[in-house]
């Protein structure tokens, strides 16, 4: 950069010196960070090694791993976890599907028609949490739309309670996260040339072949990294859980909110945001890991 | 290639897409038809059109009371949160560091997308708590930043890396000073990166619960958590009119960010 600023600067203009760093004007943010994010933190995962005690936020009392050692005895607790794994799973899961389908609709839409399915596609993203939920509330209620429909073509007998269950849940985070794996796999795809599916074709190659052959080993680095931001996003998501699952819907974070604003056991609760945050981090760096060693394998295949 | 790649035949693949659209759009349709229904409960099919529950919701002092303090929170934690996050792009961008560096500082920064809300607002709580402070608003404040940040970041950055020296250069060969370049030059050509991440880290703040519910008190709460706990007790079509104007919000700022940047950019960078 600072050669190329030498050669543009004519010669009769001095030479241009360059300007001094500007390295130092990350400090402003870096001291905003340090003191808003990274310390406060760390001082909660630290609070999870104190003795657990109603109230209590300073660091008061002898290091220990009771807390720990109590979240991981009792089923009550660590069924929570279980849960946020299966939940996140299967929204995952069916994410990807749902995602998939909708970029290659995408992908295979006319120019003109483009605008508007992306459009569609981002909706979920464009609307705040609560109404999309008093909206799920309306569709899947048991006098909700839903149930009416199948009440009324006889499929059903009673209404099926879908409202406070896990299933819920998994349909508010699918439907908000939809538009991230769609938008990450449509990134691959827009990659690829179209001449490849279609020389694969006329060679005679089914249209599976040609989804589960060419496609979807080409679009694996946007698959993994909808994947990663799906299943981080599930295991963090605290409103869908608690307005869609109700308030016992077990979920790590639901009982994170439980802790911190009911039973006020700060230290232990300290010990399920260290839970969750070493999750995060545990779910980010394997699959970002095994991603890279799937783009390199398909990149030499 | 549109005959050619579709995987089902022509029926099928329009019938699925439109169960996918109906998927995606359900639950913002019934919002928006309850919000205009003329009974008490939000039936389906509605009995009748009406206004009445825009009224309603918008003469109860607990949404407007709120949606005013989630406006001004989140325009104070974008005013704050932008020129921290420009001046940080910067420094990266431009600070010629060792490329380690770089990278370590830019996963700080970013960091506050990877740690969940519900864990900012918690650590907030706790951190302030213990050293006395206990006022809602520099609570709310504080963590709304957190949340402003990443984005104005990211997208800066993004247009920095792509920025032409040339430009500077040409600026600072016909004369110009370097203060004078950076305000006429530099700055408005990533105006439009800057607005879309100053308007989605507005959107964020706004529509942010996971973070609030811990920093708000029993006198200032936020839109979103006074239509929450309001939903708890009732179930009428006022919050069906709330949340239609919420709508309605989120569109116009969507709509402001695809003109000055481009959305799907946005998203995907």
């Amino acid at each position: 950069m600072a050669i190329t600023d030498m050669e543009v600067a004519p010669a009769g203009s001095g030479a241009l010196k360059p300007p001094p760093s500007p390295a130092w004007l990350v400090l402003p943010g870096m001291v905003f960070l340090f003191f808003v994010l990274l310390l406060p933190v760390g001082w909660l995962m630290a609070l999870s090694l104190k003795p657990s005690m109603a109230g209590a936020f300073s660091m008061e009392g002898d290091w220990t791993i009771a807390n720990y050692l109590r979240f991981f005895s009792q089923p009550f607790y660590y069924s929570t976890l279980i849960k946020t794994l299966w939940v996140s799973g299967l929204t995952t899961v069916i994410t990807a599907v749902i995602g998939y389908a909708l970029a290659l609709v995408i992908w295979t839409a006319k120019p003109a028609h483009r605008g508007w399915i992306v459009l569609i596609v981002l909706s979920p993203l464009l609307v705040s949490i609560v109404a999309r939920t008093y909206g799920w509330m309306i569709v899947l209620g048991d006098r909700g739309i839903l149930n009416q429909f199948l009440l009324g073509l006889g499929l059903i007998d009673e209404p099926i309670q879908i409202m406070y269950t896990s299933a819920a849940v998994i349909v508010g985070l699918v439907h908000v996260f939809v538009p991230f794996m769609a938008l990450c796999i449509l990134t691959s795809l827009d990659k690829i040339d179209p001449n490849v599916p279609e020389a694969a074709m006329t060679f005679g190659a089914g249209r599976l072949a040609v989804l589960t052959r060419i496609l979807v080993p080409l679009t694996v680095p946007g698959l993994a990294s909808g994947l990663t931001i799906v299943f981080s996003l599930s295991i963090s998501s605290y409103v869908t859980p608690a307005l869609m699952g109700g308030p016992r819907s077990g979920m790590l974070t639901t009982f994170i909110y439980q802790q911190f604003a009911v039973t006020l056991d700060w230290r232990f609760g300290a010990v399920l945001v260290t839970l969750l945050l070493a999750l995060t981090l545990l779910v980010l760096t394997t699959i970002l890991a095994l991603a890279a060693r799937m783009t390199a394998k398909w990149s030499k295949a | 290639m549109e005959q050619g790649m579709s995987p089902y035949s022509d029926f099928f693949r329009r019938a699925g897409t439109g169960l996918l659209f109906l998927f995606l759009l359900a639950p913002l349709a019934a919002v928006i038809v309850v919000s205009v229904n003329a009974g008490t409960t939000p039936k389906f099919p509605p009995e009748g059109f009406s206004l009445k529950w825009y009224g309603t919701a918008l003469s109860n002092p607990a949404f407007t009371g709120s949606a005013f303090n989630s406006l001004l929170l989140a325009a104070l934690a974008t005013a704050v949160g932008t020129p921290l996050g420009v001046a940080a792009a910067f420094g990266i961008a431009r600070g010629r560091l060792p490329s380690a560096v770089r990278g370590l500082l830019e996963a700080v920064f970013l960091s506050p997308l990877i740690v969940p809300g519900i864990v900012i607002g918690v650590a907030l709580l706790v951190a302030l708590s213990s050293a006395g402070l206990r006022d809602a608003w520099l609570r709310l404040i504080l963590g709304h930043v957190l949340l402003v940040l990443p984005y104005v970041i990211r997208t800066t950055l993004a247009s920095l890396q792509n920025f032409d020296p040339a430009l500077e250069e040409a600026a600072h060969t016909l004369g110009a000073s370097r203060f004078k370049t950076l305000t006429q030059v530099t700055l408005p050509v990533l105006r439009p990166a800057i607005m879309a991440g100053a308007i989605f880290g507005f959107i964020i703040s706004f529509d942010d619960a996971a973070v609030s519910i811990f920093l708000i008190d029993s006198s200032t709460s936020t839109l979103p958590l006074a239509i929450m706990s309001y939903m708890q007790y009732n179930f009428d079509p006022s919050v069906a009119a709330i949340s239609s104007m919420l709508i309605g919000l989120t569109l116009a700022g969507a709509l402001a960010i695809e003109r000055v940047f481009g959305l799907k950019k946005f998203l995907g960078s």
